[in-house]
Parts: C-alpha cells; structure tokens; sequence
C-alpha cells in the first residue's frame, strides 16, 4: 500500500487532527444547553445582557439574559433522530463553490475528517484536480455530496436510512443503514464512502450518544457522506468545510433568503447575482439530479 | 432401453424402472465421504465469515469505488443459474416436450438450490448482516432491493413446490417401498407425502396445482432476473445505463442454466448409473438448446457492446475501452469468445452433443458465465464519472482476498449440499412421471 | 572538525535562547486599552474571526490543541494568555513574531479588540479596564426606523443626545441566517435623517419579513438594533419533500407503485397459499 510508505512523515498531522476529531465530539457529547448564548461562558445574568439563542423557527435572535433560563436537555439517542429527520423549517441550503479561487489548500478536507472522524481516505468532501480539456489547465474542484433534490442514492435506499429533508439537506442515519452500498452503486458523484473496518478511534466515541446531523460516532458497516454539517447549520455556523477554506472558494447559505455567506470573508452576498454573474453551473444536470451545490467557472472572463 | 425389450424375467417394465429409481435413494458410504469433505470445507469458508463478521467488509478486497464486488456478482450468477427450472419445467413442458421429463427433477433442484444460496449470497454481501430484520421494518417500496427480496423469496417458494408437487407420489413411494431406510427419515416422508394414496382424485389435484404453478413461475422467474439485472439499470452508472439490461441478463441466465443442468445430468448419469433413462439423447437436446439460448444471449450481447462502442460517448467509451483493450481485456475476450462464441459454435456439430464433449464445454460455458458476471459488476465501478484521488494507491482497482474468495466457496459448497441432499433424500428421476410416460407409450 | 561542532551546538543553543526568550512589549503599548465594551455581540464577531484566521495554529480554546511549533502558539484560554493586559495581546498580534503573521494590515484595530474580547470570554475573573475617552464625551445615540414605500428607502432619523445632528455614521443590513448583507453606509443630512435604499426583489419570510440591522456611530459611540419589518414580498416557500416521489421516504411512495407492487405480491401470494392449503387437504380426497 502506498499510503503505508510516508506514514511516518505525516504523523504529526494525523496526531493533530485526531485531536480536532475528539473535541468535536465531545463538545456534542452529553447535555449541552440548548441556547446558543451560553457558549460565551462568562455572560452574566444582570439584565440587560444579551444572549443569542434559536427560537421556535430556528432563527437566531437576541432575547435579555433575564427572560431565559438554561434549560439543560438530556440529548439522548432518541431526541437526536428526531431532531435529524425533522430539518430546518423554512430552509434551503445552498452551496456555491467558487473553483476560481480554489488553490487546492485542502483546509476543508482536513476540517471535515476531523470533525467527522474520518479516516484519511474518506472524504466527505475531495479536491480533485480536474482535466476537461486534453490541452486545457487543470484546475481544483472541491466536491462535496450534491445534495439533489432528486437524489437517485435516496430513490434505492431499501431501508429509509438515508433520506431528504425539507431544508433539502440529504442526510444518512447510520442506526438503520444496513449496509447494502446501493446508494455508493447509484451516486453519479462518487460522494459517498462506507467503513468498511471498524471507524477510526471507534472505542473513544464508544458512549457518545449518535447524533445524525453530524453522523458521529461512525459505525463499522454503514455508509457515510457529506451532511453539509447539518449540527453546525442548526446553530447559525457555517458547514465545517466551509469556515475552514482559507481561500474563500465557498459561499453558503439559505435560497429562501436568497443570500450566501463566503466562509473566509465573511462577506455576504445576493445567492441569484452571485450565479447569475458568473455563470454559475451544476455537476452533470443532464442526469436530472438537480445539485443543490452551484459551481462559479474556474476561470474570470 | 434395449434391455428392458430383451428382459425375459417376469418383473414388470415399472417395477424395474421403480428399482432403478429408488436404488439411488440411500445414505452409502460415497456420500458419507463426500459429504464430510463438503463440511470441512464449508467449517474453513465459514471461518472466513467469523472473521468478516469481526473485523467488517475490510477483510474483502472491495472499497470506495468498487463497493459491490464478487459477493454481487456471485449472486447474479446464483440467480442467473436459478432460471432454468422455470425454462425447463415450463417452458418446454407447457410446451410439450417429453424429453424433459427425466431431467425435469434436476433442472427444479439445481433451480431450487442457487435460489436458496443466492438469498445468503446477499446477506454475506451486508455490511450489517445483524441489521436484516430492518428490511421488514423499514422496507421501502421504492427500492429495487425490496422488489428483489420479495421477488428471490416468492420464487425460492415456487420453486420448492414445483419440485415438491411432483414428488409427493414418489414419497409416498418411497415410503411405502423403502423399508430399510432409518426411522427419522422414514417419519420424514410420512410427514411429506401428506398422506398420499395414489387415487385418481389426487392425481387430478396435484395435476391442476402444478399447471398453475408452471404458468406462474414464468412471469416470477422472468422479474427475478429482470428486477437484479434493475440493481445495476436503475443506476446512474455510465456500465450499467442500459435499457436492455433485463433481457440481456435473462438470456444470459439460460445459457448458464442450460450448462449447469448439463454438468449435473452427467454426474447422476455417471454415478447412479441412469444411462437407461439419462440418454444420449438428452445430451444432445440439452446441446441444441443450448446452442439456442447462445445464440440469443450473442445476439444481446452485441446488442449491449456494440451500440455504445459504436456512439462513443464519454464515460462509456472509458469502459468500453477498458473491456476492449484495457485492464480487463484479457478476462473480457476470454470470457466472450472462449466462453460463448466457441463453444457454441462447437456444439452445432453433432459428436460434440455426446455426454462427455458437451460436459467440458458446459463447465467452460458455466465458469465462463460466472467470470462473466464479474465482467458486468465490477469494471463499471472502476470508471466513475469523476476521477478517482486522494485514496490508497489500490482503490484504481479490485482484487478479492482469500476471505472474499473462502465465502463465495462456501455458497459453491452450500449449493453442492443441497443437491447432494436431495438427490439422495429422493428419486433423482421422477418415478411416478416415467412409469405415466411408458404407459402412454405402450398405448 | 571539532569547531564546527561546536558552532552547531552554539546555534542550537542559541536557538533554544531564542524560543525561551520573552516576547517582550513596549510598556506604553501594554498599557493600551480597548475602546469598544466587550459585550456579547462583539465577543461573537471576534469567534468568528478566530475561527477563520487562528484555528489553524491556535486549535480551539480550551482545549490546548494548537499546533506543536516552536515556540509553541499556546491557546488563549490559557493562563499564560490571560495573565497579559489587553494591551501586550493587541500588541502580539497587530505585530507578530516568527510564524505568527503580521495581522497590522490585515485585521482593523477594532476587529483586534474583537479577537481579544473572544479571549476574555474564557476567562470569568477578567474585568474589563476603562478606556480614558479623554476630552471625548461619548453621545447618547437613539433612532427611529421606518421605510418609505413610495421610494422603497429605509428612513433612519438619529438623535444625538436627543438632538439632530448631520454628519452621522448610518448602515444598514439584512440579517441572513449566516451573515449581514449590506443594505448601504450613508451619513444624516442636516435634519438627522439618514435614506438607504432596499432592493425590492429581496424575499422575506412567509409574511414578508426581513430582518433589518440599523448601526448608528458617532466616534467611540454606537447604537444598533435588529428590527424585524415587514417590507417584501410574502414569499411562497414550498417544501423541498413535498409530494409523493420515488425518492420520498417510504411512507410517501408513489400510489401507482404501491398499489402495483402490492397487487403482484397480494396476487401471487394468494395463490401460493391456495395451493399450500390445498395440499393440507389432499388427504381426503378420495
């Protein structure tokens, strides 16, 4: 195996990004309050301090510290399946990949499998370096699973265990996968990946409960794939992928609102301008797959 | 059947022809022998399994871009062999033909014996085998592996009881005439000859039942094929993209068949010593037969290989490519010529029709048609739409490993118990049919 | 042979001098203090600067997962970070030093303070210090907010310690679920009152609402407030799993195909079992 080969010299990093794997974890592990302004820690409780929190419509707004009290919920297996089937109300997340940025930093790779717990050679999101031309340049494309909107990897899913929501985030639950790869066999976009041995550092998330939006911990004999950071979205961040480019290559956000946020600058813009500039293009429309992730040409004009 | 006209001793042409039959109903030493050699082999293979089962599908050579492997081309080829009791029995007995009545049990066992295995095949292709009862609770109707689970069931079903319809005289027969048989087994066909008393009345019954069930499994057996040949179709795989995938495989399916009930009358012919009622002649039927279900699977493979090498689209002109001159060229020709076109070109000529000639060729056709399968499943996968980075150097291609290999064995060696089973439990010939057969001819 | 040997060990020494050596601030610079309160809003917008341009070496506070350089990077939840005044932080990071980056021309001093304020989040015991505004007496900012629908403008009328007053600072965002996006920056006119313009085919909500982000300022002084107003177009939002598809979950399968899987199998089934029972029967018949 040529992987075995540098193993050494890339160590330090995988040390590195095991550690990333864990905090996010656990971060997620156990109660956590449910408010997203106790985050900060040190806000006391005098009135007039703010906290941010998500209300009933999962919008973030700011109520006084005093009208709140932290409700610690219990996130127990059967909360976060619930919480994972239901989606965003009144949501639809878009992606826009901006190849003419892209320097192939690999930032999002890395920021994925760390949070994810991945294994170096699953990638929910994968660079690849493209060649359309034979005489052409290549260029880097980001791809990361295209959310569909007809997804043919949903149409043959014999369990329901990867399915759509109404944010139009497509979404796995690896408690009823059973392990088919019907959905690996139908993917045009290769963007699914199974484990296929026992998850990486399987026995340190051994009692995290499993929460689908991040679809940690990974079970050995179950697919898995890019969830657009699903946990992440639910309070207000942006996908793991995308706050980590460096380049500004992604923008992402909600079609409804029809504005997208650049994870590097936080710059946000109007979602049908931006694609409507730049001539904006899907992976393969004529399959009828209808991607909910946008790509801006890797050349300016 | 020279030796029955010359026969001066006073037995009956029957009561011969029962002798006969029911003498290869025994548990000899051969079998013992034989058998324990399958256990320990399958006690080996399983073993394989244990630790399939321990460590996850990283003990098979499958990954990311080849994610369906020999376990999936092991069951079509299951299936695939599972046809030819539907054509035999039914076609060509609601057809007509005679012949076949001696080889009908046969091609039903064979039928009945990779239909069963294939629905283990499957589950050994699982990645969570603990999780099956999921597909009960969560099964979802869009799904062709729904379709393709109920479909594998009701077929194994009617397979089972259009090879047991005929069979209850011969075990109230055997019953009745094996007395020397252990008391468990005697019990057995107590139980499974539902009190069968050779009146007109249950003839008629049993007669009406088994029309219906010939009519029936003609449209179940044709979905079984067509519903796993949708498996791949029903992808958005460059490969697989194809309308006439359904046929295709059908056809392809009869070819295999045909081979393996070849391969089978053969060795009952050689070992229980039925060359009286296995004739040349069914050799040499069996050959024409064959010879015209290739032609129809050549025809669709020209069909299936010409077309897209001809339009050259992308993504399909890598896998042609590929089949044609790449990776997988030398398996590719080998199996297409070597295996199909030659053979059946050999078999139109009469003296390659003897038992032994067409015996090889059929092994060549049957091992070619599994290879075949492989050809079908795996090559697609390793060229997707999008290139093929950022993973281990072996992911740009498939090998299996030996635990791979060791667990199809297994289903090889479960389907060899089966038929081994059977064919001993009872007549290998259906009695009752051929004793009805030389009545009418004697009439 | 002997010297060279030596001269590596005196580099590696020198090196180790180096990394152990304090990262020494001018005094009057660590004296330096933020003018901007470190609440809640401005501890967030320093989170996520963090996270796009410190992560990367830094690791997540609190957790000590920054990366293994030398001199370590450390995480600013630490103590060794919190034991410094604001000014010594601002200072290290506007200036840099070895792999640390040069962050003077690239972040504004108030996205620094931000940074900072982030920083003193982890830490319970931190009182903030006052800034000396000096001579400068920081306004009392209020507004009001309307929208005119005759010129599609947001109408912004500031008062300065209750007077009017031109000249100042007026923005104004769309609050998106992810970021602000900018409506426009202009200045009060001589009567307070500030125009910003509002594209009407921006969609709201199912009601028409957008959510509005005013930011008034006035040197050290601001004032924001989100308002939600109820100036676009009601959206129709249809949801994405609506209907009856083959790719809907199974208890939303297509009719047809539910109604023709379960005829086959109900069929098929029907007969197996009339045949099944009917063999249980033969026994009687004569």
């Amino acid at each position: 195996m040529a992987e075995k080969s540098n193993a050494p010299r890339r160590k330090s990093r995988r040390e590195f990004l095991r550690k990333l794997g864990t905090t996010g974890a656990v971060s997620i592990a156990g109660t956590s309050l449910l408010f997203a302004g106790s985050k900060t820690g040190n806000s006391d409780k005098t009135p007039g301090s703010k906290v941010k929190m998500l209300d009933q419509n999962n919008r973030l707004v700011e109520a006084d510290v005093s009208q709140v009290s932290p409700v610690s919920v219990k996130i127990d297996a059967g909360y976060l399946n619930k919480k994972g089937r239901k989606g965003l109300p009144g949501r639809k997340f878009v992606m826009v990949v901006d190849l003419a940025r892209c320097r192939n930093a690999r930032k999002c790779m890395k920021a994925c499998q760390g949070a994810h717990q991945l294994r170096p050679e699953q990638h929910h999101i994968n660079v690849l370096e493209m060649y359309d031309e034979e005489n052409g340049a290549s260029y880097f494309m980001p791809k990361p699973c295209q959310h569909c909107d007809n997804p043919n990897c949903v149409t043959v899913c014999p369990v329901d265990a990867t399915f759509k929501r109404e944010d139009g985030i497509v979404l796995i639950d690896n408690e009823r996968c059973i392990g088919c790869r019907f959905c690996i066999a139908a993917c045009p976009y290769s963007a699914r990946t199974f484990n296929w041995a026992e998850p990486k550092d399987a026995e340190k998330y051994k009692d995290v409960p499993y929460d689908m939006e991040l679809n940690v911990p990974q079970k050995k004999g179950t697919v898995t794939k890019c969830a657009f950071s699903a946990d992440r979205l639910r309070e207000g961040k942006l996908p793991y992928c995308v706050s980590a480019c460096p380049n500004g290559v992604y923008y992402f956000g909600d079609e409804n609102e029809d504005l997208v946020t650049n994870g590097t600058t936080r710059e946000t813009v109007r979602l049908s301008k931006l694609l409507k500039q730049n001539a904006s293009y899907t992976l393969m429309p004529e399959l009828g797959t209808k991607p909910r992730v946008y790509y801006l040409p890797p050349r300016r004009s | 059947m020279a030796g029955i006209h010359k026969s001066e001793v006073t037995i009956s042409q029957s009561g011969k022809m029962e002798h006969d039959l029911l003498r290869t109903v025994n548990w000899n030493g051969r079998f013992k022998l034989w058998m324990g050699f399958l256990s320990l082999l399958l006690l080996v293979c399983l073993y394989f399994y244990y630790l399939q089962l321990r460590d996850g599908l990283s003990v098979t050579g499958m990954h990311d871009i080849v994610s369906w492997g020999i376990y999936i081309s092991n069951f079509v080829f299951f299936i695939a062999v599972s046809l030819i009791g539907m054509l035999i029995s039914s076609v060509l007995g609601m057809i007509g033909y005679k012949w076949i009545k001696p080889i009908s049990r046969i091609a039903e066992i064979i039928a009945v014996a990779f239909a069963l295995v294939a629905g283990l095949v499957i589950i050994t292709d699982m990645g969570r085998p603990d999780r099956l009862q999921h597909l009960v609770m969560y099964g979802r109707i869009q799904s062709p592996i729904v379709w393709d689970i109920t479909i594998v069931i009701t077929y194994v079903v009617l397979s089972l009881l259009l090879l047991y319809l005929p069979l209850i005289p011969d075990i109230a027969l055997c019953n009745k005439k094996l007395t020397g048989l252990p008391a468990f087994q005697r019990r057995l066909y107590k139980i499974l000859s539902l009190g069968w008393a050779d009146k007109p009345g249950q003839f008629k019954v049993i007669k009406r039942y088994f029309r219906i069930l010939l009519i029936m499994i003609i449209p179940v057996a044709l979905a079984i094929h067509t519903v796993t040949s949708w498996l791949f179709a029903m992808t958005l795989r460059p490969g697989w993209d194809s309308p006439i995938f359904g046929p295709y495989f059908v056809s392809g399916a009869f070819v295999a068949g045909c081979a393996a009930v070849i391969i089978a009358m053969y060795f009952f012919q050689k070992n229980y010593k039925l060359q009286e009622y296995i004739t040349n002649r069914h050799f040499d039927l069996m050959g024409k037969l064959l010879v015209l279900v290739s032609l129809v699977y050549v025809y669709f493979n020209i069909n299936e290989i010409i077309v897209p090498a001809y339009k050259f689209k992308p993504f399909e002109v890598e896998h042609i490519g590929n089949l044609f001159y790449g990776h997988d060229s030398a398996l590719f020709w080998m199996v297409q010529t070597g295996g199909l076109i030659i053979p059946f070109l050999l078999l139109m000529i009469p003296k390659m029709r003897k038992p032994l000639p067409i015996t090889i060729i059929s092994v060549v056709i049957l091992v070619a048609a599994w290879f075949k399968r492989y050809l079908i499943v795996v090559p697609t996968q390793l060229t997707p739409y999008y290139p093929i980075q950022n993973v281990p150097e072996r992911y740009h291609s498939y090998t299996p490993t030996i635990a791979e290999i060791a667990i199809t064995v297994a289903s090889f060696v479960l389907v060899l118990m089966i038929i081994t089973i059977l064919s001993k439990l009872f007549p290998i010939i259906p009695v009752w049919e051929m004793k009805e057969e030389n009545e009418n001819q004697k009439q | 042979m002997k010297n060279y040997i030596l001269l590596i060990f005196f580099v590696l020494n020198f090196g180790f001098v180096v990394n152990a050596q304090e990262w020494t601030v001018p005094a009057e610079e660590a004296e330096k203090v933020s003018p901007y309160i470190f609440e809640d809003d401005f501890v967030t917008d320093g989170e996520i600067l963090y996270e796009n341009s410190c992560t990367s070496c830094h690791g997540t506070p609190t957790e000590n997962n920054f990366m293994p350089f030398s001199p370590p990077p450390g995480d600013p939840a630490s103590e060794q970070f919190q034991s410094q005044p604001d000014g010594a932080l601002f200072y290290k990071i506007q200036k840099g030093r070895g792999i640390m980056p040069v962050f003077e021309n690239i972040l504004a001093e108030e996205e620094i303070w931000s940074l900072i304020a982030y920083f003193r989040s982890f830490n319970k015991e931190y009182v903030q210090p006052e800034f000396d505004y000096g001579d400068e007496v920081l306004s009392e900012l209020k507004f009001d907010l309307d929208f005119d629908e005759n010129i599609d403008k947001l109408v912004v009328k500031v008062f300065s310690d209750g007077e009017v007053e031109e000249g100042i600072d007026v923005s104004a965002f769309v609050v998106g679920m992810f970021g602000k996006f900018p409506l426009g920056k202009t200045k009060t006119n001589e009567l307070g009152l500030a125009y910003l313009d509002v594209d009407p085919s921006l969609p709201g909500d199912k009601q028409g609402n957008l959510d509005i982000l005013v930011r008034v300022r006035k040197g050290y002084a601001i004032e924001k407030a989100t308002t939600s107003m109820k100036i676009a177009e009601p959206a129709q939002q249809t949801s994405l799993i609506e209907g009856r598809h083959l790719w809907s979950t199974g208890d939303k399968a297509p009719v047809w195909l539910l109604v023709t899987f379960l005829l086959i199998v109900v069929g098929i089934w029907g007969v197996i079992l009339y045949i099944i029972f009917g063999l249980f029967r033969l026994k009687k018949i004569g």
